[in-house]
């Protein structure tokens, strides 16, 4: 076996040039797979963030039959008494925060955007004494201040500004159904921008103090939605039956964020199958390189095999030379393609790839504005090191194969 | 030792057969020094590939120490070749990027034998075939004398009764020819070895204690010379 190892790393100093390339190629390949999938699980990490910051929380009750009628909006599918709900869930120690969702049209007036017009809109009543303990709104605020306590003033994400032309000062009107059918017009100044890093809601945010839409919409204190804020760490599902007992008798349901964003979640999961079909061909790419070296590695040496066989070399030491051979290769390639793919995750993670210019004007699915940012993902590390000696070694199989298959005066006779 | 029965080797090249041993029969002792010589064409390679079991019989029997070649599995003729049989090839067939000693001694460990036992062994016939203080040299830094000496070497080093050498001197000068051929009969002697060795040069025969001429698959004459 130590005669095997020695013959085979001496045959990799061979033909260098070759041995390097190969490497290389493998090495590209390793390389590639660490940087995807870095790139792949900082979007999805931070997807995931930003939907629970921005979006879904951690959890969130609703009246038990708002869930499948939220497309409507419903305002009468409430919670009617939500401070009960929230006392209550305090003394367990759990965060929560109340919000109306409405669905209505925001219209907009020629003397303050040029024209006249019209456009439906969901805008989000909160409560601004505790909506940033559960999401993280305050932070993203750009220009102007936060909202207060029941005034006619409401927040907006940059990008939806930026699409309609609002400003600091700019006067909105919201028209909504109110709770019981009435329509009610409201008139709110425009108080801060916010630049959301969730792009789903940056396009589309307007938020309103919860009192203010309580009050136009006769809400009666009654909410649509308590939101609750776990920590990042807990496993949200497992929670949620001791919060479910909390609300029993009450006609509640609470729901966790991979309920809610099940859509988000199941593309996620096809978007890694894809890129896990790209980086099956960047192992078939560097498959064909190392079994095309091997093939001519073997055949150049063809004259020696058959020198090796007649001395009674067996057909599985030649075949663990030859392996042992393109292991050799596998590593070479994988040790550069480790050190590549760690420089650019270093790359990929402190500076990350602005993808704003795409994600300004299409929805991907991923909830990231702009930049990209990577993770690290030492698992992916060490299987890509293995998996690119693995089928090295194991590509070297076939050629070797075939030069066995050759009788042995041949072999010698060959040129 | 060898006993050659009645052998016979066609080759099929598409539709045309080409008949290279017909019915050769011939018995080698042991430690004899026997040249097989004739044209080219007439069969040399072929017998010499029968005996030493990589080739295949068309008709009748090899049969060596007692073992008939016929019977045997491939298997059995890899372990019956590692253990018995050592070969000198035309073209040395050394491994460029082993050195002298290593393109002797990988032949020990592919019989499991102890380290200082190898480097002694190994050491020991590189001398014994005048290359000491060459074995760290690489086949590229040595004359084709001196890679042939490497490849005496390496057939013997694991004591086999049987070296099959197929035109060992073919690609070598004359003079160097003849000091190969003196140290093969030398290992000989030494050794009792026997030596099989194919040539159609008539300098190399002049060497041969026993010479059998073949001509188109057929023997034509035998003599014995010492
Ligand atoms: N693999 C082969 N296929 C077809 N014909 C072969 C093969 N090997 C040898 N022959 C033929 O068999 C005859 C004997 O060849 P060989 O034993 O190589 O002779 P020598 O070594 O004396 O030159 C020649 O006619 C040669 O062309
Ligand atoms: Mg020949």
């Amino acid at each position: 076996m130590k005669f095997l190892i020695t013959f085979a790393f001496k045959n990799l100093t061979r033909y260098k040039r070759r041995t390097l390339i190969t490497a290389g190629a493998i090495a590209v390949g390793i390389m590639m797979y660490i940087f995807i999938d870095a790139m792949l699980m900082g979007a999805e990490y931070e997807s995931v963030r930003n939907l629970k910051w921005y979006e879904t929380a951690s959890a969130r009750i609703l009246n038990d039959e708002y869930w499948e009628n939220r497309q409507q909006l419903p305002l009468d599918l409430s919670i009617s008494d939500p401070d009960k709900i929230i006392d209550r869930l305090d003394e367990n120690g759990i965060i929560a925060t109340k919000r109306i969702s409405i669905g209505g049209d925001l219209i907009l007036s020629s003397q303050e955007f040029g024209e006249d017009g019209n456009l439906p809109v969901t805008v989000t009543a909160i409560d601004p004494s505790t909506d940033n303990e559960v999401f993280h709104y305050a932070d993203t605020l750009i220009e102007g201040r936060f909202l207060e306590q029941d005034e006619d003033a409401a927040l907006i994400g940059s990008w939806f500004a930026e699409d309609i032309g609002a400003k600091i000062g700019s006067w909105v009107t919201v028209l909504a159904r109110g709770n019981g059918g009435f329509y009610e017009a409201i008139d709110l100044e425009i108080v801060g921008i916010l630049n959301c890093p969730n792009p789903n809601v940056n396009r589309t945010l307007l938020m309103i103090p919860f009192d203010t839409a309580d009050y136009y919409l006769a809400m009666d204190g009654a909410a649509t939605e308590i939101n609750i804020k776990l920590s990042d760490l807990a496993d949200v599902d497992a929670e949620l039956p001791a919060i479910q007992e909390l609300l029993n008798g009450d006609d509640l349901t609470v729901m966790s964020w991979t309920a809610m964003a099940r859509d988000y979640l199941a593309l996620a999961e096809a978007k890694r199958g894809g890129t896990g079909m790209i980086l099956f061909l960047i192992f078939i790419i560097a498959a064909v390189g190392i079994s095309n070296t091997m093939l001519m590695a073997i055949f150049e040496r063809v004259r020696e095999l058959g020198m090796m066989r007649s001395l009674g070399m067996s057909d599985a030491k030649i075949r663990i030379a030859f392996m042992l051979e393109a292991a050799g290769i596998g590593l070479l390639g994988s040790i550069m393609g480790v050190i590549l793919g760690i420089v650019a995750d270093f790359f990929i993670i402190n500076v990350g790839i602005d993808f704003s210019f795409i994600m300004r004007d299409m929805d991907i699915g991923y909830r990231i504005q702009g930049i990209f940012r990577g993770a690290w993902n030492p698992g992916t590390i060490v299987i890509a090191f293995f998996a690119g000696i693995l089928i090295s070694t194991l590509v070297a199989y076939l050629p070797t194969n075939r030069a066995l298959k050759m009788d042995i005066p041949s072999c010698l006779r060959h040129q | 030792m060898i006993k050659i029965e009645n052998v016979i080797r066609d080759y099929h090249a598409g539709e045309t057969v080409v008949h290279a041993l017909r019915g050769v029969s011939l018995d080698i002792d042991q430690g004899e020094f026997i040249s097989i010589a004739g044209p080219s064409g007439s069969g040399k390679t072929t017998l010499l590939n029968l005996i030493g079991c990589i080739d295949a019989l068309d008709g009748g029997e090899i049969e060596i120490k007692g073992e008939k070649v016929s019977t045997m599995g491939k298997k059995d003729k890899t372990n019956f070749r590692r253990i018995n049989l050592g070969f000198i090839f035309q073209t040395y067939n050394l491994i460029p990027v082993l050195t002298a000693y290593e393109n002797v001694s990988f032949v020990l460990s592919l019989l499991d034998i102890p380290e200082d036992e190898v480097k002694k062994r190994t050491m020991d016939l590189l001398k014994e075939v005048g290359l000491e203080g060459m074995e760290h040299r690489r086949p590229s830094r040595l004359s084709g004398g001196q890679q042939q000496r490497v490849a005496i070497a390496r057939a013997l080093i694991k004591n086999p009764d049987i070296v099959l050498a197929d035109e060992p001197t073919a690609n070598l000068d004359s003079k160097t020819g003849e000091d190969i051929l003196k140290l093969m009969k030398q290992m000989n002697k030494k050794h009792n070895t026997t030596f099989v060795f194919s040539t159609h040069d008539k300098m190399v025969m002049d060497y041969a204690d026993r010479l059998v001429l073949l001509h188109d698959g057929q023997i034509m004459s035998d003599e014995r010379r010492a």
